[in-house]
């Protein structure tokens, strides 16, 4: 619509009248449209690839709206560029609420921050549709360093500078972000080791190649709980439901310290606001069922839900918060 | 005998009717899509995820695993048939399975990939069995530098691959190492090759350049050379093998069975090894080296076992430690998670049943896809006498299809094309795509390995001989090199003489 008006410079009465024509039989048409909708398979674009966490968050919500919308709910897997390009698939879809986007903290709040050239915009392409769920990462050691707590291993990390390496998933994820905020915070220095992706980093920690790590709570949960890894802390701003006698990293040695991995459900920005609030209203039922919730908060996964609004607020404040980070981490990619 | 004990809960789980019934349709599924081209494991089994939600957690993941294992034996079948390599693993199979095919030869070699599957399943499935949980504490004694040095190895093991030309095979390897460094750099992030396109952020898919070098222009080759084809068409003879091949084939089995297994048990890249590092020993034990590449059956049997045999001993470190080892297992994991169970080390031992149910339900699944293969041997057989003006403009398309449903992505079907003129142009110049492709599989991760050996070590080389695993494949790295180039120096050194 911008487009449309900015276009002729000295717009003519019949232009006018048209574009008031066109703008009155849009609102029609849309309302029309969201009556009814959804009237075919509706698709969800997971930017990530199948079997991770953003996407069986999307397959399980899919499946239970899916019941309710009385409309096949489709999984489709674009992965790349730390999922930019789903992402950016999605910015450019047609706004009619059949394709939607299961964002994260990496693509709308770290990529913004992190690549030079972004192929869209967090901000202005998406519609927020409600946050789906946030977990924190765990700080994680291989059982053969010589700490039992956070304050050990800085003071271990200060003792030997350079000594320790911490694995991440990769340049620019929330394991090497939190890595590296632990190391300004703390004042240490490690040595950071990127893997593609979480399971060979893993793989690595527990055998003992690398020594520290700030995993996804899910990943290594496990390892923790069979005694292959040793946790810290949690990073989050709030102690896990799963490893309650575990300190925050804020409580421990950091105070201020506060990082958390986040998963929300997007339309593309245009999307009429009746679609959305029923997207929404039928994403929190889903989030709300008692299986879900027993089944993401076995893994440490906290399910979320609230208002496009509040998702929205909550997103430009990760914005900021992540420009930060990046910033004073100085994690690039190009 | 716990062993026993474990084992007959596994087969009390995995024989029930419901069970085998799910294990059948997983292999038959698995053999469906292994066999159109470029239709992986991995998109299936995330269609058939929400499917699964309704069934008991044991049935599901024998269903999901059966596509695995399926999918490896009918991946063969494409590569034997038409030289289309579904999986990295099947790439080696191209090499002599297609030669036979050509000679008229297509049942015996396939009949030899499904009995050398079988055994070698079967032996891999009682090695899960009886050892899984020490095997994989030798896997995580792999560190960065001993993954370096098995990629050393495993590039050295490339030039053996190679027949002809020494020159050409290192070129080719060269390339595949260009090829494999395209994409984010996973140590600094830089982009590289990219040319600003985000499709190429991630590199290129390994089905990609190996459907366009070898399927796609074997298929351009073909059209020139029509005549010849139907010649071939004509003299298929006997569709079991003899027992000639039998004899020949036995000892290749058993060797790529032990192979196959061991490098499996690597979550990083082994799997893809085995079958490349069967066909290489192949090669070098044979009494008659020339015969590779133009229809020697040990050729097929050896890797094909390999292949097989990796593909079970893949599921160690996703069944003991809860680790995925490639995307398949990742899928795996995500299946347990939707069924509320939590993979990890406790799995074994808080759900035997579970456990030693799917290790039943392998060696089940192996029977079942011996079964249902060796009677369509006749079938697919007949599928190349479809007059070629119908066949491959199908197998072009399948492949397409494939190609695209691998990340939803159009330039991947452009990109494969791009590779299937790259390839017309090599067989013009009579060069070999396998080197090429192993190049392009093992640089990126030898590169990776290097970087963060030396990382660890802060920086000091020494790590590499230092690391006594590390230190071992380098050695046989360079006794293999010696191999490769004492004959030839005695030869120039006899040319020489000559004159």
């Amino acid at each position: 619509m911008a487009e449309f008006c900015r276009d002729p410079p000295y717009p003519s009465r019949r232009t006018w009248l048209s574009a008031v024509l066109f703008v009155f039989g849009a609102c029609v048409a849309s309302t029309a449209l969201s009556q009814d909708y959804p009237s075919r398979p509706i698709r969800i674009i997971v930017p990530f690839p199948a079997g991770g966490t953003a996407d069986l968050l999307a397959r399980q919500i899919g499946q239970i709206m899916s019941e309710a919308l009385r409309q096949q709910v489709l999984i489709e897997n674009r992965a790349g560029a730390g999922g930019n390009i789903g992402a950016d698939l999605a910015a450019r879809s047609k706004p009619d609420g059949y394709t939607l986007l299961m964002g994260t903290v990496s693509t709308h709040a770290i990529n913004p921050n992190l690549y030079p050239k972004m192929p869209y915009d967090p901000v202005k392409d998406f519609a927020p549709v409600t946050m789906v769920a946030r977990m924190p990462n765990l700080l994680v050691v291989h059982p053969s360093v010589p700490a039992n707590n956070v304050a050990e291993l800085i003071a271990l990390a200060k003792a030997r500078p350079g000594a320790l390496a911490f694995a991440s998933a990769g340049n620019g994820t929330t394991q090497h972000l939190a890595g590296e905020l632990f190391k300004k915070m703390a004042g240490v220095d490690m040595i950071h080791v990127p893997y593609k992706g979480n399971a060979p980093a893993v793989t690595d920690l527990v055998g003992g190649q690398v020594q520290v790590m700030f995993d996804n709570i899910p990943v290594s949960l496990q390892q923790v709980r069979a005694g292959k890894l040793r946790a810290l802390a949690v990073t989050g701003p709030a102690r896990s439901p799963v490893l309650p006698e575990l300190p925050t990293l804020a409580e421990a040695a950091l105070p201020g310290y506060s990082i958390t991995s986040w998963f929300g459900l997007y339309a593309p920005s245009g999307t009429s606001p009746q679609i959305i609030e029923r997207l929404n209203r039928e994403a929190n039922k889903a989030l709300a069922t008692a299986q879900i919730r027993r089944r993401l908060t076995d893994q440490g996964i906290e399910p979320a839900g609230g208002t496009p609004g509040q998702f929205a607020d909550f997103m430009r404040a990760e914005l900021v918060k992540w420009g930060k980070i990046v910033r004073e981490s100085g994690a690039r990619v190009d | 005998m716990e062993l026993l004990a474990n084992l007959q809960l596994g087969f009390e789980v995995a024989l029930t009717l419901q069970n085998v019934l799910y294990c059948f349709l997983g292999v038959f599924l698995g053999t469906l899509i292994g066999v159109l081209p470029g239709i992986g494991p991995v998109a299936t089994i995330a269609m058939l995820l929400p499917a699964t939600f309704a069934l008991p957690p044991v049935s599901a993941l024998i269903m999901l695993a059966g596509i695995y294992y399926g999918a490896q034996y009918g991946g063969s079948t494409t590569a034997i048939l038409v030289n289309l390599p579904g999986e990295a693993s099947s790439v080696v199979t191209c090499l002599d399975g297609y030669a036979m095919a050509q000679q008229g030869r297509a049942g015996p070699a396939l009949a030899v990939a499904a009995l050398g599957s079988f055994f070698a399943g079967t032996v891999a499935t009682l090695i899960l069995a009886m050892f899984a949980p020490p095997l994989a504490e030798v896997a995580f004694k792999f560190g960065p530098a001993e993954y370096f040095s098995l990629m050393v190895l495993g590039l050295i093991a490339a030039i053996v691959l190679a027949r002809g030309s020494l020159i050409k095979a290192i070129a080719m390897i060269l390339l595949g190492l260009l090829l494999g460094l395209i994409g984010a750099d996973t140590n600094t992030g830089q982009f590289r090759f990219t040319f600003g396109l985000p499709q190429l952020a991630d590199g290129i898919g390994f089905v990609v350049v190996a459907m366009g070098l070898f399927g796609f222009s074997e298929i351009i080759a073909n059209i020139e050379r029509r005549a010849r084809r139907e010649v071939v068409m004509a003299k298929i003879t006997s569709l079991f093998p003899t027992r000639e091949d039998l004899k020949a084939s036995w000892k290749a089995v058993l060797r790529g069975t032990a192979i196959g297994a061991l490098l499996g048990i690597l979550p990083g890249g082994g799997a893809t090894l085995g079958s490349f590092a069967a066909y290489t020993l192949e090669k070098k034990v044979a009494k008659d080296p020339s015969r590779f590449g133009k229809g020697a059956i040990e050729g097929v049997a050896g890797p094909e076992s390999a292949n097989n045999a990796g593909a079970q001993t893949s599921f160690i470190p996703l069944l003991t430690l809860g680790i995925p080892a490639n995307a398949v297992m990742a899928l795996m994991v995500g299946a347990m998670t939707i069924h509320g169970i939590t993979p990890g080390p406790q799995v074994m031992t808080e759900r035997p049943e579970l456990f030693w149910g799917m290790i039943a339900s392998m060696w089940i699944g192996n029977l079942l896809l011996v079964v249902l293969n060796l009677p369509l041997i006749g079938i697919w057989v007949k599928l190349l006498s479809v007059p070629y003006r119908i066949l491959y403009p199908a197998i072009l398309l399948f492949a397409c299809i494939g190609v695209y449903s691998l990340n939803n992505s159009a330039i991947d079907v452009a990109l494969a094309l791009a590779f299937g003129f790259l390839g017309y142009l090599f067989i013009k110049l009579d060069c070999e795509p396998a080197p090429l492709l192993l190049g392009f599989v093992l640089g990126p991760m030898m590169e990776e390995n290097l970087r963060r050996a030396l990382l660890l070590s802060r920086g000091d080389p020494t790590v590499f001989v230092t690391r006594p695993l590390s230190l071992a494949l380098l050695v046989v790295a360079a006794a293999l090199l010696v191999i490769v180039v004492v004959p030839a120096v005695r030869r120039k050194r006899e040319e020489a003489f000559q004159e």
